[in-house]
């Protein structure tokens, strides 16, 4: 009955982890190159940070994977590569619009689909609004929660920027190609703290009481 | 002149295309960060860390980086400072809820591989503030200090000796993703490596 966060060792994962702002919020830190099996007893929720190097995670797939089969939570954050070694997974990079914000009759292309999902109540979706890198293809059964259109030009049908997926493996996945940690970690992005600052406790919440909310 | 190295952290970014597609004086080659243990650095002219790198594994590797340096290598140091991998290196500070004057990027000294470029180009880019950097690092007493941030004696670039090598040190966003296309900054740094090793 506890959350676990993998650290990837870079300075904003160690600034998003190690900091005075979440760290209390995490029972296990686990550095990445590290992660066994052994490392995730007792763990119920497992936090896979954006922008871990994705050579570590292939390495180390059949522990995930396995946590996710003994039905506990797996979140995993974006450019982390995940369809290269999480199930269900398919994305395809599109070029990232840093500048979409700088229009101010521009609106954003995302789109919250599921605003009933328990997430919400503690992630604004507005929080969870900022350029994203590439698109995510669920598995079928999959529940999407946010989604972007076709790309205007026309280099991919559009996709997932968020999904829960509690069909391909026992447990339940989280997958979403945002990047919060990096964001927050350089002290660049405030959308992406206040994503952090719903996400976090209600990750520990989910940790500590597994039975409420449909887990 | 010998290759350049820069780590690879197992994803593409922008930041890794822009350095090994310039055009530089010697190539640069890619590895990823963890097959460390396994190269010998006396092979390169110069070792690139990315913002993206596993600095905690770096400092578990600080012994051979030192090396590498005291014997008259360079490396080019990007980021925030959180793990001790570098000698001589300390800290960085954050400035909370800054605003523009404080991540301002002020020029201290002139170098060739910023020659020509306006830091107010490297303060903005298309009208944000930030990329660029964001906190400011303790530079050795010696370094020289070509940028500061806000105030002039908030280091943001610096260059600093060690032994018969040199760190250079951006403490923002990748160097070598600034400068545009006309002043790339990768073959500016590429021939600065390349001059210091004719004065050696």
């Amino acid at each position: 009955m506890s959350l676990a966060i993998l650290d990837g060792g870079t300075f904003y994962h160690h600034a998003a982890i190690h900091g005075g702002r979440y760290r209390e919020l995490f029972d296990k830190t686990i550095y990445a190159p590290e992660l066994t099996t052994e490392a995730l007893a007792g763990v119920t929720f497992l936090i896979v940070p954006d922008r871990i190097n994705p050579n570590v995670l292939r390495a180390r797939r059949d522990v995930l994977i396995d946590f996710a089969k003994a039905g506990h939570t797996l979140v995993v954050f974006g450019e982390n590569r995940a369809d290269t070694w999480l199930p269900g997974v398919t994305w395809a990079a599109r070029p990232t619009n840093f500048w979409w914000w700088l229009d101010k009759d521009a609106r954003p292309p995302n789109r919250l689909l599921a605003p009933d999902h328990e997430l919400f109540q503690a992630v604004p979706f507005e929080n969870t609004i900022w350029h994203f890198h590439g698109v995510l293809t669920p598995p079928a059964g999959a529940r999407v929660l946010i989604d972007v259109p076709a790309d205007p030009e026309g280099r991919d049908s559009g996709g997932a920027l968020l999904y829960e997926d509690r069909v391909t493996l026992p447990g339940r996945m989280l997958v979403s190609t945002l990047d919060p940690f990096y964001h927050h970690g350089s002290n660049f992005m405030p959308a992406a703290t206040k994503l952090l600052d719903g996400f976090l406790p209600w990750a520990r919440e989910k940790a500590l009481r597994p039975g409420r909310g449909g887990i | 002149m010998k290759p350049g190295l820069a780590f690879s952290f197992g994803y593409d970014d922008g930041s890794l295309h822009a350095l090994t597609s310039a055009r530089t004086e010697a190539e640069v080659l890619l590895r990823d960060v963890y097959s460390l243990p396994e190269i010998d650095l006396d092979d390169f002219s110069v070792l690139f860390v990315s913002m993206h790198s596993d600095q905690r594994f770096l400092a578990s590797r600080a012994p051979q980086i030192e090396e590498y340096l005291a014997g008259g290598g360079v490396v080019v140091a990007n980021g925030h400072y959180a793990y001790p991998y570098l000698p001589r290196m300390a800290g960085f500070h954050t400035i909370d809820n800054y605003r523009l004057s404080d991540i301002t990027v002020l020029r201290v000294a002139e170098h060739p591989i910023w020659h020509g470029i306006d830091p107010h180009d490297l303060t903005f880019r298309r009208g944000v503030s930030g990329f660029y950097g964001r906190v400011w690092h303790d530079a050795p007493a010696d370094a020289q200090i070509i940028h500061a941030l806000g105030k002039p004696d908030l280091p943001l670039d610096f260059i600093y000796p060690v032994r018969r090598g040199r760190v250079l040190f951006h403490g923002g966003n990748d160097l070598w993703s600034f400068g545009g296309d006309d002043k790339q900054l990768a073959p500016r740094i590429m021939q600065w490596v390349a001059e210091g090793r004719d004065v050696q």
